[in-house]
């Protein structure tokens, strides 16, 4: 039996590139690099340092801060005495309000929904490999990361929230709120976390089909 | 291993049709509406964008410009364009077409940040009658251009610009 967490990718493996479907022979990976297509250049496989518990731990930071980011005020605005104070979740409702249902769960599924889908379900396959028990839906929500991922907008929100500040900084006084700085915090986590991961990796040890968990 | 998209080229083509149809109101109809003392102006992308680089600071306005107005019409000529020379089977540049492929695929999600700003400000400004905005048509069509063209790029399969260099090798692509 080997150790219980490879430092190196445990076997080499034979991968069919998603971009271009040249074959590669991929050899042992150290920690911190990646194989690329020798044909098209596209990342093959990686095997990011720190492996199952860094991401498991980046991943669980990820789920604090974004329930700290969703409980408290995100910007007050101030117009002649008057504040309007908004969390996250207020913009979707700001346009559901305004007859925009449709704009509504877009912005609902591209701030909240999605993010919060990326990092439970990151959670339940990293712990479901890390405790080696083959809990139920672990392919599917492997499946869904991938997928995912692209629908998740924080840094493009946050790029709003900027030039929301300046469009309005002429007009009134805004103020930061709490939920702001573990937004901010939120982004750059689970920018490290996404680096952290790599679901090719865990497909490995899951095995892609039916069978049951590999023996490490 | 990942499996082929299935009907990937007429997939994509429907969607960036599409994408195209609804690019012109995103265009033409204001995004948002401010009404302020009774008086209200309206805001299409574009005027959003000449507003910043007027009374905000240009580093910013320019990353919208690109954002907003850029990327979803280069995106969607790259498109495009990857498409028609996937089906004339073209030879040329295959590596920098499937690095066009993956920018394209990167970057169009960025294009939402102007809806985000619409949703924030709408949010923000309900001060009675003093002053409230309005997100106009306008928006749902331009959100209808950015989850069209990431349809569309989603259902393209970079693995077509490979495949007659395979074929005429004599290799056997094997999914």
């Amino acid at each position: 039996m080997s150790q219980r967490h490879p430092s190196v990718t445990s076997y080499a493996a034979l991968i069919a590139c998603h971009e271009c479907d040249t074959l590669s022979q991929i050899p042992a990976l150290a920690p911190g690099r990646a194989a690329r297509c020798r044909c098209c250049g596209c990342v093959l496989l990686r095997n990011p340092k720190g492996g199952l518990d860094r991401s498991i731990a980046l991943y669980g930071a990820a789920l604090i801060l974004l329930l700290l980011a969703n409980a408290f005020p995100f910007l007050t605005l101030e117009i002649q005495g008057r504040s309007e104070i908004t969390n996250i979740f207020g913009a979707s409702r700001a346009l559901y309000n305004a007859g925009m249902g449709e704009l509504a769960v877009v912005v609902f599924l591209t701030t909240i929904l999605a993010p919060a889908l990326l990092i439970t379900s990151s959670l339940y396959v990293l712990l479901g490999v890390r405790s080696r028990r083959p809990l139920p839906g672990l392919r599917t929500a492997l499946s869904w990361i991938s997928q995912l991922q692209m629908w998740v907008m924080l840094d493009v929100f946050m790029l709003g929230v900027l030039v929301a500040f300046v469009k309005l900084g002429n007009m009134a006084t805004m103020h930061i709120g709490i939920s702001l700085f573990a937004f901010v915090g939120l982004i750059l986590v689970s920018a490290a976390a996404t680096a952290a991961f790599e679901p090719q990796l865990l497909w490995q040890q899951i095995g892609y089909r039916g069978g049951k968990q590999r023996a490490g | 291993m990942h499996f082929r998209k299935v009907n990937s080229i007429s997939t994509t083509w429907a969607f960036l049709i599409a994408a195209m149809i609804a690019y012109l109101p995103a265009n033409l109809y204001p995004v948002m509406t401010v009404v302020s003392f009774g008086k209200g102006q309206s805001d299409t992308i574009m005027s959003g964008v000449i507003y910043l680089f007027l009374h905000g600071d240009w580093p910013l306005a320019l990353i919208v410009f690109v954002a907003s107005v850029l990327v979803p019409l280069l995106k969607m000529l790259a498109l495009a364009y990857l498409l028609i020379s996937v089906q004339r089977r073209s030879h040329l540049r295959k590596q920098q077409r499937t690095r066009l492929y993956r920018i394209v695929e990167l970057v169009g999600r960025w294009s939402m940040v102007d809806i985000f700003v619409v949703a924030l400000l709408a949010a923000l400004v309900q001060v009675g009658n003093l002053a409230t905005i309005e997100p106009g048509v306008g928006a749902i069509a331009f959100t209808a251009v950015v989850i069209l063209t990431m349809f569309a790029a989603m259902h393209f399969d970079p693995r077509l610009i490979w495949d007659k260099e395979e074929n005429s090798d004599g290799v056997k692509a094997t999914a």
